[in-house]
């Protein structure tokens, strides 16, 4: 302890001398500089500067959000205010017909919301699928493989995922769309006249999906890996088959992480925009329909890079409100995956005092909360530093386990 | 040894490489200079010979229709004026151009619809009380792509193309198609229209010529976002309407004719698209409407462009200039590049590379005389 803590005050320019700062000869033992380091307490230039530096950041991103939210507000405000009816400026081009701001964004809401939870249907599954093969089942030099080409997929360019929608995946999808049409149309959702070009939500949200599925691929991978290894070993000890070890083991420990990795994924879906431009051929209603040419919902994102170019003065500002609205619900999104894997600690931390007899099967109790969501967090932030899944005391279910087989 | 023989084969490939390469430009740089300075000798409407010793830099930019020819411009221009730099963003788009253009940035904006009412009201804080000159330097057609299995060649009255655009006529072997395609058999296909997405001047044009041509077919608004809901495809860009139309079938579209590459196109009234079908059509029937003094605001009287050698759906673009400008160096680096722009030759040279339509030169000529006021 006290090492460190002479380490730490010597100044920059001699990280290894530590006794120069108090003056003794620099062949003094470190135990002796430190105390008398301890002693003065001045503060060191190196100090201050590193922490002034860090400070300065952890500011600036703040200044820099809430700059943003402040430009979206006063920059929106004109055309959240202003009356559509009547607006000469508002009543042509992109947001001609529309008797207010609410009545122009609520669709875009819609479809933006859409488009991605189609994607997440789609992808999650998938996602969590490649993460449990990684983790699990795959051979180790595989699984490397594999997780080094999903975490390419996260550097592919979206206007490439875009042109790919367009000439791959929209032809690709025409037979099926045909098929649902003709057999499936009595269900709403396949409802409207087909497609011919293929232009279709459902097009978009697979294009989506793939390109979501890097994010919550990686992320439930990182969890997946960090199931205490004794659960896994007893539940495979007692019999369980790999599924139903994955299913007692592993899915409980990492749950809150999977519905964080799933909501991490949702921002990237509601946020995409070029792909969606480019594939999906829009309109500007509340529709749910997934086949049709005219009644694909438009997103918010797509919308505004569709009409930026071309809009006057109020109706940038309108098409910044939307934006602002994009805004709010990709920080409500990203705030409900923080409130999941934030809530949890407090149930994790009593679950090793009381395992109490009334929850529904000792494996579902198995310690799903801090650990796992604390690595979301961390994957999230961008470093994947490993936890010692020891702190767990998995030693309570073990024996619980016993009698439940 | 192996690896020398590699390394030798690559060495020659690089050196062929640059040979022909330096070849093909120099071959290209060698005759736009030569052919240069004998069409300007042979041209009716020329600027004042360029002066090849201004330096110097234009930022610019707005209409993504105008590239091409922009590029061939500025391409054409330095070869003879060496020290300007033209920058032109196309990625703004009109709209961005005018706002760019407004708040300083851009020394002109490229944009297909001339400055509105209050456009030019908030151009005389940058321009002073002269406001902004909007100049036609750029004429194309908007072409009538389709495609259908087994009919090479299509002919739509204007009539049927609203009724088609509307979604009035929703299969291919509707009576007003055949009325207009004698001898042609149609199939029973169903129509996918196919419209852009984002905003856009060639919607603007196209929905000029519907509210104009087809008022009692077409009732929806000239606007320059595609204004009909329904069974529509919509794409982002002229080159997302035109893979759209190749990719599916009973499928028809609009884009500029400069775009549309290998698509087919069908004639407006049996007449088919040229350039000189455009030039004619902009000599028929465009009348000045300006904004200020020495503004030529173009506006179209489609029920002129009737004749059998006028195309009826031209699509004009302008440079968007100030009648007085802050800074007089710009002043004048920018009445040498659009005086190139407006002579005869840096029509042809668009025409040549991006396949546009040259303005008529009695327009050219107006053009050139708007410009010799900017200060």
């Amino acid at each position: 302890m006290s090492d460190k803590i002479s380490v730490q005050s010597a100044p920059p320019s001699s990280p290894g001398s530590v006794g120069t700062t108090t003056g003794k000869a620099p062949g003094d033992s470190p135990r002796n500089s430190a105390a008398a380091s301890r002693g003065s307490s001045r503060v060191r230039p190196g100090d201050f500067i590193f922490r002034f530096l860090s400070t300065g950041s952890a500011v600036l991103i703040m200044i820099i959000l809430a700059g943003v939210a402040l430009f979206l507000i006063i920059s929106a405000i004109p055309a959240i205010t202003a009356d559509w009816g009547t607006n000469d400026q508002l009543n042509t081009g992109p947001t001609a017909g529309f008797p207010n701001f609410w009545a122009y964004v609520g669709p875009l809401i819609w479809g933006t919301l859409w488009s991605a939870a189609i994607a997440l249907l789609i992808g999650a599954p998938i996602g969590i699928g490649i993460a449990l093969f990684i983790s699990h089942y795959a051979p180790r030099r595989l699984a490397g493989i594999l997780g080094y080409l999903v975490d390419l997929l996260a550097a592919v360019p979206s206007i490439v995922f875009g042109l790919w929608g367009i000439i791959v995946i929209r032809p690709f999808l025409l037979p099926l769309s045909d098929w649902l049409s003709a057999n499936l149309g009595w269900i709403p959702l396949f409802g409207g006249t087909v497609t011919t070009t293929g232009s279709t939500i459902l097009a978009g949200a697979l294009v989506l999906a793939v390109m979501i599925l890097p994010i919550i691929t990686s992320i439930s991978r990182e969890i997946f890996l960090q199931t205490p290894r004794l659960h896994e070993e007893a539940a495979l000890a007692l019999g369980a088959t790999r599924w139903e070890m994955i299913r007692m083991a592993v899915f409980p420990y990492a749950k809150s992480g999977i519905v964080s990795a799933t909501l991490l994924g949702l921002g990237r879906a509601l946020g995409e925009t070029m792909a969606i431009a480019l594939i999906i051929s829009p309109a500007i209603i509340v529709s749910a329909r997934l086949i049709t040419e005219g009644q694909n919902s438009q997103t918010i994102a797509a919308n505004i890079a569709l009409n930026f170019p071309i809009a006057t003065t109020l109706q940038r500002d309108a098409l910044i409100g939307t934006g602002l609205m994009l805004f709010v619900i990709s920080l409500a999104v990203n705030s409900i995956a923080r409130v999941i894997v934030n809530g949890k600690p407090r149930s994790g931390k009593k679950k090793s005092k009381t395992p109490g007899p009334s929850s529904p099967g000792p494996l579902s109790r198995v310690p799903a909360g801090d650990f796992a969501s604390a690595t979301a967090i961390d994957v999230v932030a961008g470093s994947s530093r490993a936890g010692k899944p020891g702190d767990d005391g998995p030693a309570p279910e073990e024996t619980n386990e016993g009698a439940r087989f | 040894m192996k690896f020398k023989n590699v390394a030798a084969t690559g060495a020659v490939l690089v050196t062929v490489a640059i040979a022909l390469s330096a070849c093909s430009s120099s071959s290209t740089t060698g005759s736009s200079t030569t052919a240069a300075p004998s069409t300007t000798a042979a041209a009716e409407a020329t600027s004042a010979p360029l002066d090849a010793s201004l330096t110097g830099t234009i930022t610019a930019g707005g209409s993504s229709a105008q590239a091409n020819a922009e590029t061939a411009w500025i391409t054409a221009y330095n070869a003879q004026v060496k020290g300007v730099t033209v920058n032109y963003d196309k990625s703004q788009g009109s709209g961005g151009g005018i706002t760019n253009w407004l708040a300083g940035s851009y020394d002109f904006a490229g944009s297909d619809s001339p400055l509105k009412a209050d456009q030019q009201t908030s151009a005389q804080t940058l321009c002073g009380t002269g406001g902004g000159l909007n100049l036609p330097v750029y004429l194309d057609g908007v072409a009538i792509i389709y495609k259908l299995d087994g009919v090479t060649k299509l002919n739509l009255s204007t009539e049927t193309l609203a009724k088609i655009f509307s979604l009035a006529i929703t299969t291919w072997n509707d009576p007003a198609i055949a009325a207009d395609n004698p001898g042609v058999t149609l199939p029973s296909t169903a129509i996918t229209t196919v419209a852009r997405s984002d905003g856009s001047g060639t919607t603007q044009n196209f929905t000029n010529f519907l509210s104009a041509s087809a008022p009692t077919v077409w009732t929806a608004p000239a606007s320059n976002t595609w204004p009909i809901t329904g069974n529509v495809s919509s794409q982002k860009g002229g080159s997302g309407v035109v893979q759209a139309v190749g990719a599916g079938s009973g499928t028809i579209g609009y884009a500029d004719h400069s775009a549309i590459g290998d698509a087919t196109a069908a004639t407006i009234n049996k007449v088919e698209f040229s350039q000189d079908a455009a030039t004619a059509a902009f000599a028929a029937g465009a009348t000045t409407v300006p904004t200020a003094t020495g503004d030529l605001s173009q506006k179209f009287d489609y029920s002129k462009l009737t004749g059998t050698d006028v195309y009826p759906i031209p699509l004009v673009s302008y440079q968007i200039v100030c009648s007085t400008y802050k800074d007089a160096k710009q002043a004048e680096l920018t009445k040498s590049f659009i005086g190139f722009v407006a002579s005869t030759t840096g029509q042809k040279v668009a025409a040549k590379n991006a396949g546009s339509a040259p303005i008529p030169d009695e327009m050219l000529t107006k053009v050139l005389a708007s410009l010799a006021t900017v200060k």
